[in-house]
């Protein structure tokens, strides 16, 4: 049995049997970071001690009969702007390099409540939006796939050490994309949530209106058992929206008959894709069918006028957010992260108005789509993972993103492995999306596609 | 045809350093030409938002007082 590859639901049977103990499997895990680790650097601080106590704490509990719930006893990593009581939290910046937290997320708490066990602080893209930068006080993750090759961004950590084998299930945040791109280029599954479904209170915030907390995990029934323990209302949290929160895992399972799909048009079959992608989503899409759902096209507007959209209002809050460090001490941002906030302070009034008059349109548009068809489907990525290269020109702007339609209305989208490049190697990516608080819906189609095929069942090589 | 402001011509460097200036940020030169080559991208991006909505189109955000007293 490969302790490092076992996704969550595996790890609760085998505490259920009592063939493996929390401790056993958490001392693994940090072997194999210890020993991998230094090639991918997507830990930013192991909290080894935290770990092994926690550790002590869940095997006790589940050796007395007492079950918290799916992740009690399980090993996850935080993406390092998480705020950890009395855990630094650095946000990958040179900003923040000796914060020290006072109180725990609220994810944080729900997971501690849930018996969960810290294994450590993960690299991000500089406060979860510049990057890949290698100006910072630490380098950049990189892809275990390929070390010369970029993990994507911003969770880029958690994106590299679940893929790994490093941990089961990490925390990532997605603004425009940052939980499913990184899932896409690294071959795991990332959901980003419907936006207020899970607490943002105590995650250092890349925008006021956009920002997604989520699981990055192996499989998407394993995003089903984490989202289960970390959904739900918080009235702290001016965003988090007061619903119910379903049982996740009913929904996974059976068939897919009755269930409409649309294909998006013009996404991920634009030029500039990655040729083996448009074959990948078509057999994907045969996939699906053959499990009973029926797939049809759909028309949405297109690419850049979504990254348009996204771009313009987060780049407006996120200079609200980090004005008085540039004014202070620009010189203390990366090269990256300080040009891409500096054109919010340019950005009139009546831009960033126009603009979130837009997203109530685009949102609107999906909103019509989804009286029609149960989900939408997409790629996750138009391409393989980027090269690590340090020179490399800033595309935020210039290249349309196929994550970020669904941040700009806020549904819950999910990134699953759907194959891999010829001639690299490299992971290509699904999309499904459903209307707001359908994650139910967007888990049964991945789980489904999951069962019937083996892509998410591979794993990189580290040089074992 | 969308209604938008790409037809304006692009800022020159002058007109970018006088926008910092009037914003209150003071950059060090080296700073402002790595500024000035980035801003242009970020301009054509916001010229392209179609303008001309209707009055009922509101922003996507509301401010409900109800949740400040944590209700």
């Amino acid at each position: 049995m490969d302790i490092a590859f076992l996704t969550i639901a595996e790890l609760n049977r085998a505490y259920d049997w009592r063939e493996l103990s929390p401790v056993e499997v958490t001392r693994a895990l940090l072997d194999r970071i210890a020993t991998h680790d230094h090639k991918l650097d997507s830990f930013i601080r192991v909290t080894e001690d935290v770990a092994i106590t926690q550790a002590k704490t869940a095997e006790a509990e589940l050796m007395a009969g007492r079950r918290r719930g799916p992740m009690h006893g399980i090993p996850y990593g935080l993406k390092d702007i998480v705020e950890t009581a009395g855990i630094p939290t650095t946000g990958h910046s040179k900003l923040r390099q000796h914060h020290v937290p006072k109180a725990d997320a609220e994810i944080v708490r729900r997971l501690k409540e849930g018996g969960g066990i810290l294994v450590g602080k993960l690299a991000t893209w500089e406060f979860a939006n510049g990057g890949p930068s290698f100006d910072l006080p630490w380098p950049p993750a990189r892809n275990p796939w390929d070390r010369e090759r970029l993990p994507g961004g911003s969770s880029s950590g958690p994106g590299a050490a679940v893929a790994a084998g490093f941990v089961p299930v990490a925390i990532g945040t997605d603004t425009g994309g940052s939980i499913r791109g990184p899932a896409a280029v690294c071959g795991i599954a990332g959901l980003k949530p419907t936006y207020g479904r899970v607490s943002r209170r105590g995650v250092f915030p890349n925008t006021f209106t956009m920002d997604h907390i989520g699981p990055m995990t192996r499989s998407a029934e394993d995003i089903a058992l984490m989202l289960q323990v970390i959904a739900g209302f918080d009235p702290a949290d001016p965003g988090s929206e007061d619903c119910p929160v379903p049982d996740y895992t009913a929904a996974l399972g059976g068939d897919l008959h009755g269930l409409r799909i649309g294909l998006v048009e013009g996404w991920h079959d634009a030029p500039g894709a990655h040729p083996d992608l448009g074959p990948a989503i078509a057999a994907a899409v045969a996939v699906l069918q053959g499990l009973g759902a029926t797939v049809e096209p759909a028309q949405l507007s297109s690419l850049r006028d979504y990254t348009d959209c996204k771009t313009t209002i987060s780049i407006t809050e996120l200079y609200t957010i980090h004005e008085q460090d540039l004014r202070t001490r620009p010189q203390d941002f990366g090269r990256i992260l300080r040009n891409r906030i500096l054109p919010g302070a340019l950005i009139r009034a009546e831009d960033y108005q126009a603009a979130l008059r837009w997203r109530t349109a685009l949102a609107r548009e999906q909103q019509v789509a989804f009286a029609q068809v149960d989900a939408l489907i997409t790629a996750a990525a138009r391409n393989i993972a980027d090269p690590a290269e340090p020179d490399r020109p800033d595309r935020l702007v210039t290249a349309p993103s196929i994550t970020m339609p669904f941040s700009v209305s806020g549904v819950p989208a999910i990134a699953i492995p759907c194959g891999f490049s010829q001639a690299e190697g490299m992971p290509l990516s699904l999309q499904i999306a459903a209307a707001p608080m359908r994650e139910a819906t967007v888990l049964r189609l991945a789980h489904a596609y999951q069962q019937a095929t083996d892509w998410h069942r591979r794993h990189p090589k580290l040089g074992e | 045809m969308r209604n938008d402001l790409t037809h304006l011509p692009p800022a020159s460097p002058d007109e970018i350093r006088a926008m910092v200036k009037r914003a209150g940020i003071d950059l060090p030169e080296e700073l402002m030409e790595q500024f000035i080559a980035t801003w242009p991208q970020f301009e054509a991006m916001v010229r392209r938002i179609p303008r001309g909505l209707g009055y009922a189109d509101e922003p996507a955000h509301t401010f409900r007082p109800s949740r400040l007293a944590g209700d």
